[in-house]
């Protein structure tokens, strides 16, 4: 039986391709600085900012910034929200292939 | 958003989440045990080295070799030989596990990666240490040159496996390429010492610091 997905199901804030690279890395490591994540995803540090507090705003992940010696030390995590939804859009994924549905775009 | 793309999307996700898994796939428990192997290794090889009567030989340089009788000798490149197995067959257990746990797959391209970085490195190391350990006379400086170069190439292998990775083991690479490059110019006759710390120290406090940052996070 072919279930549909409704566009709803699809979280928007995680559906972004750089979004979801951040929240894809963060959700196996469990705090990645700054740097880390700028050369694991291969991310200019504008882009990886930009989206870091998009992803911050919506609560899925948590930022700190301190110090180390005179230099600023940014580092992030993902939250439980971020987690669930994460965890919710795999779902959503596994569910588009496993039963061939499809969202009404 | 129809199934190929969903398909792209999941291929996506896992490569990203593999390569930032690098190291959290590095087992903190094995690098603690391989440390702990080759602080056992560098006691016994000083307590062979004690043994030897000739004065101009100091228990903590790995020459101390050319003094054993052959039965010792042999005893003590087998040890060494049974520590790196030793600590590979850890190595690979613990990442198999720690993989498993985390729902990924042990042979995956961080896993692949990893392998392919050390083994160019492991192979020359191994190839220099039978050529240093293979002409019909043993020379001093020659056994001198072992566990340096094992660190100096170890350490670029680990250095180029965390390449595609987080800082910590490129920080663990280039310490061990340090502790080689000083020691094969400054500390040859400290061999045991230098290896007890860097193959030995280096391993334990890599691997407790692999282990804080795992508990540390929300995802364990």
């Amino acid at each position: 039986m072919n279930e549909s997905i409704k566009p709803d199901d699809i979280d928007p804030v995680i559906h972004e391709r750089v979004r979801l690279a951040i929240v894809s890395a963060l959700a196996v490591a469990p705090e990645m600085s700054f740097y880390e994540l700028k050369s694991t995803l291969g991310l200019s540090d504008g882009n990886l900012s930009a989206h870091a507090t998009s992803l911050q705003q919506a609560g899925y992940i948590e930022i700190a910034k301190t110090f180390k010696g005179r230099r600023p030390h940014t580092t992030m995590r993902l939250t439980p929200t971020g987690q669930k939804a994460f965890a919710n859009y795999l779902e959503t994924l596994r569910k588009i292939i496993q039963k061939g549905g499809q969202t009404m775009d | 958003m129809n199934q190929d793309e969903a398909q792209v999307r999941m291929q996506e996700i896992q490569r990203i989440m593999e390569r930032a898994t690098l190291w959290t796939i590095l087992p903190g428990t094995s690098a603690i045990i391989g440390g702990l192997m080759v602080l056992g290794g560098c006691l016994v090889s000083y307590l062979m080295f004690c043994s030897i009567e000739n004065p101009s030989f100091s228990p903590i340089d790995f020459a101390g070799l050319l003094e054993l009788s052959l039965y010792g000798q042999i005893a003590f490149c087998v040890m060494w030989f049974l520590i790196g197995v030793g600590g590979v067959v850890a190595e690979i257990h613990f990442a198999r596990l720690q993989a498993k746990r985390q729902g990924i797959s042990p042979k995956g391209r961080s896993a692949r990666l990893a392998f392919f970085s050390l083994t160019p490195s492991v192979v020359v190391a191994m190839v220099l240490t039978v050529k240093f350990l293979a002409p019909a006379e043993l020379r001093t400086q020659e056994i001198q040159y072992i566990a340096p170069v094992w660190m100096m190439l170890y350490g670029t292998g680990v250095y180029t496996a965390g390449l595609f990775s987080v800082r910590a083991p490129r920080t663990l690479g280039m310490a061990f390429i340090a502790a080689g490059v000083a020691s094969i110019n400054f500390f040859q006759q400290y061999g045991v010492i230098t290896a007890a710390l860097s193959f030995g120290l280096f391993h334990i406090v890599f691997g407790l610091y692999v282990i804080r940052k795992r508990r540390a996070g929300p995802s364990t």
